[in-house]
């Protein structure tokens, strides 16, 4: 007799509210576009790589270009740094794009879009910024036209970047989505150039000025003329392109500590195939590049010379050297960019080749008389919160009002234009509120959570590597994507509870390993979700069933039952995503973080519902699984719910609890 | 708090047999707190109930609700609507619940699923034990805070029998002996001369053996 469980059981009171998420894990609060990294990772773990997608897409136009690139401030606030490592959350966004384009599903086809509002905006640069600003706008309604000078899209992504780190076929991918969902980018369409800012001001609704960094800064000091002396943006351009620059030596001095920089050189060295060396202010702790980089380009034998300034470009003729002079310290007392040097410690470094990568500006000189204008500096005046220029209906976004930033900053400033667009055209839009984070894992319970370690990508041998400009990182893969999924804490989805239902009985607080739920002499207080672990042990205890877990709550695993069933099978096996090996291969599969939040309820029901056997996964004693006391709570439920059974004269058998066989992750890495 | 225990599953089963539409309400204080008949377990015994019925072809349905209590008719007339829609409530709140329900309800047949056994005190998590009897007339403040009704298997008031071993009673080793309790705490004090007081005898009439109470209180009226 097949039963619908959550419709029969008649609900007397309120159920808590699971995914009431007043506080959001850290990693979407540091991400600059609020990515929800946590259920992403979630579906990751659980092998859902289309709907991890989908999620990454809620937010991010550019899902596999930035799960490669990205500078990932959501992985220094990663709550799980605290116990061990953070999660490689960047690493596992390439595991849901590189999953769903491997089972060939949906993700990778863009919705077709209806421009109904009737108006159009013209967007110049398709650099991030400008292809957010333009994705957003379509989701609105809004049509966007990006002019783009280069002869393909991208910005810097393509210019920039090179392909040992964002291969241009990914690129593509993301852009020819943006393109499907009837954006329209022209390249070779250089405002100023092919086409007068004058007149798209005057066909356009609106203007979004996207034209990031695009010139080089160079240095005013002797010898820069010198032919051997290249600048950064020209030679990047070039490299991308794929034309020879003939002026690269064997012996290249890469002035410039950056992350620009590192790219520069970590291309030199391809294309040389010689000594490549770094020399830049900054002492090596405080190199402004990222330490990631930084520790690529060594292991691909760059030499970085520290704390030295660029005084003069030694050679008769030709490039022969970089003199340069000690410097001391680069930031005076407030931070401020204020190198000072040793004038009289000067040395040679010894070269045939000079790249200056010390930073870029934009280059507006397509702006006319009428407007926007620029301050004493050169730079865009600019509203910050509004993104305007001062001239009404120009808009602008990414780095070249920012300055110098992540391609995920340039996403964020690109999203928040085309809302401030929006709104301007007259258009519905609202930002979403800021998210706020919960605390650090504290000490006590830090101690309780198992140490697993990162998965670390794997990456193409550094002597092969450097002679193409194939990809380096070559993905972390369906079992170590998973398994590092696995790792992830669920910040802040763990256990709510209905006050209304509440009767302060303390169940909760005696069986939580954690201490998360706290009462005082009024009752129950709260449950501290800083230290809740949502293992679940309080849901499965509640004896008034006041509380329940925000992420996969009761209701989600009533429906993980119904569609197990609904599959061609009458049984069903509750098991975790963590050991990716399965009990009862035949069976419904309802994947969890852990089998202990399995109650007695949802075994029983599970027969009530109409399966013929129910399944439960659980980890050894020794092994002790995900949340360390969890497997007890499995194994007090199946006997319980076994006796259950038999006290009603029906089959206990009908219940069975088996080892995991085999955990896939545990394997060492 | 009350604590009660879920009659063995054969006895209920012998009751909810003869019924169609069988209607099971938790009860979500005393019974909660002692984790027998909260929503949680009313929820597990609906299930049971099924699942059985199913097994041996009884025609009809089981339901389940619960409400915060069943001794208050506010919240017992609140599911009235559930409770006029069956044949049988089968409570699994102590024995006040389905005694409420059915006098509220005079047109159902009402069960109780609980054997209600005892006041009692929470001594650890899963172990309550007996501490009060409610035997209206409380005079622990003269044994050291402990009940020798409660606690004594033979409710003596004038100290330890014979059979009190090693401070436990002769019933068990585990269950101390109230009177050593009693005396030791006394003794903390240096009070166990008190112990040699006459006091008058225990006004048993203000205990159910004086008849079923009644407790009335003056004030506000709605």
């Amino acid at each position: 007799m097949e039963r619908e469980l959550a419709d029969s059981i008649t609900r007397s009171s309120a159920r808590p509210v699971p995914g009431d998420a007043r506080l959001s894990p850290p990693c979407e609060v540091a991400c600059p576009i609020h990515t929800d990294a946590r259920r992403y990772v979630q579906k990751v773990a659980e092998g859902y790589y289309d709907l991890a997608l989908s999620i990454i897409r809620e937010t991010n136009p550019l899902p596999q270009s930035i799960g490669r690139i990205c500078a990932h401030p959501c992985e220094e606030a990663c709550r799980r740094g605290g116990v061990d490592e953070p999660i490689a959350i960047c690493n596992l966004k390439r595991v849901a794009s590189d999953g769903a384009k491997a089972a060939g599903i949906v993700g990778f086809e863009p919705p077709a879009v209806e421009y109904s509002t009737g108006k159009k905006v013209a967007i110049i640069g398709s650099g991030p910024s400008g292809l957010a600003a333009a994705y957003d706008l379509a989701l609105l309604g809004v049509k966007s036209v990006i002019f783009e000078k280069q002869p393909e899209a991208g910005g810097f992504l393509r210019t920039g970047i090179l392909s040992y780190r964002l291969p241009k076929n990914i690129l593509d991918e993301d852009i020819d989505y943006i393109r499907g969902m009837g954006v329209e980018i022209r390249t070779g369409a250089g405002v100023g150039e092919d086409i007068k800012f004058e007149e798209l001001v005057s066909e356009y609704d609106a203007v979004l000025i996207a034209v990031g960094l695009s010139e080089s800064r160079s240095l005013p000091i002797p010898g820069v003329d010198l032919p051997e002396v290249l600048l950064a943006v020209p030679f990047l351009e070039d490299v991308n392109a794929g034309r020879d620059v003939p002026q690269l030596g064997k012996d290249i001095i890469v002035i410039g500590g950056g992350n620009v920089a590192i790219d520069v050189a970590r291309s030199a060295k391809r294309l040389s195939g010689g000594r490549v060396t770094m020399v830049c202010l900054e002492a090596d702790h405080e190199m402004p590049a990222h330490d990631w980089e930084i520790a690529d380009a060594r292991e691909e034998g760059i030499a970085m010379v520290c704390s030295q300034g660029p005084n003069a470009i030694v050679g008769d003729g030709r490039v022969e050297g970089l003199e340069v002079k000690k410097c001391e310290s680069v930031f005076d007392e407030h931070g401020r960019f204020a190198p000072s040097f040793c004038e009289t410690e000067l040395s040679i470094i010894p070269g045939d080749t000079v790249i200056i990568t010390i930073g870029q500006m934009s280059n507006l000189s397509f702006l006319t008389e009428a407007g926007p204008e620029v301050n004493e500096r050169g730079i865009l005046i600019f509203d910050r919160e509004l993104c305007t220029t001062s001239r009404r209906g120009v808009f602008a976004s990414g780095e070249v009002v920012t300055g110098p930033g992540a391609a995920v900053n340039a996403l964020a400033s690109g999203k928040k234009a085309a809302i401030a667009v929006a709104r301007y055209l007259g258009v519905e839009a609202h930002s979403s509120h800021e998210p706020v984070a919960i605390g650090e894992v504290p000490e006590d319970v830090r101690a309780q959570i198992k140490q697993a370690p990162r998965r670390i990508m794997p990456v193409r041998d550094t002597g092969q590597r450097i002679t193409d400009f194939g990809e380096v990182e070559t993905g972390l893969g369906e079992i170590d994507g998973r398994c590092e999924a696995s790792r992830c804490l669920l910040c802040g989805s763990g256990a709510r509870y209905s006050q209304l239902k509440c009767i302060s009985c303390l169940t909760c607080v005696r069986v939580c390993p954690y201490g998360a739920p706290w009462a005082d002499g009024d009752g129950l207080g709260g449950i501290d979700q800083d230290k809740c672990q949502a293992c679940g042990i309080c849901f499965t205890q509640c004896p008034a069933k006041a509380i329940d877990l925000a992420v996969l709550s009761e209701a989600d695993i009533i429906s993980g039952i119904r569609a197990a069933l609904a599959v061609d099978s009458r049984d069903v096996e509750f098991g975790c995503w963590y050991s990716q090996s399965r009990v009862a291969p035949g069976a419904g599969f309802v994947a969890l973080p852990c089998t202990s939040r399995i109650s007695v309820g949802l075994l029983v029901g599970a027969l009530d519902a109409g399966a013929e056997k129910v399944y439960v996964a659980v980890c050894s004693e020794d092994d002790d699984g995900r949340f360390i006391h969890g497997h007890r709570q499995t194994r007090a439920a199946v006997a319980e719910a076994r006796a259950a059974l038999e006290e009603a004269g029906i089959d206990p058998e009908r219940i069975e609890l088996s080892l995991v066989p085999e955990k896939k992750c545990m394997k060492e890495a | 708090m009350i604590a009660a225990e879920k009659k063995p599953f054969e006895q209920i089963k012998a009751v909810t047999d003869q019924f169609e539409k069988v209607l099971v309400v938790g009860c979500n204080t005393c019974v909660a707190v002692c984790l027998t008949g909260g929503e949680k377990e009313a929820e597990l015994l609906t299930a049971q109930l099924r699942l059985q019925r199913e097994k041996d072809s009884i025609k009809g349905s089981v339901e389940t609700v619960t409400v915060l209590r069943q001794c208050e008719n506010e919240y017992v007339d609140a599911i009235a609507a559930q409770i006029d829609g069956s044949d049988l409530v089968l409570s699994m709140a102590c024995s006040i619940g389905p005694q409420l329900i059915a006098e509220r309800f005079p047109k159902v047949r009402v069960a109780p699923a609980m054997n209600t056994n005892m006041l009692a005190v929470v001594k650890k998590h899963h172990v309550w034990s007996e501490y009060c009897v409610a035997c209206g007339d409380c005079g622990i403040f003269n044994t050291g805070g402990i009940c020798p009704i409660a606690r004594c298997a033979k409710q003596l008031l004038n100290g330890p029998c014979g059979g009190s071993q090693g401070g436990h009673c002769e019933i068990s080793a585990e269950v101390p002996c109230v009177w050593q309790l009693i005396y030791d705490k006394l003794a903390t004090f240096g009070l166990e001369g008190n112990l040699g007081r006459i006091g008058g005898p225990k006004n048993w009439s203000k205990s159910n053996s004086g008849g079923p109470r009644t407790m009335k209180k003056e004030g506000f009226e709605p």
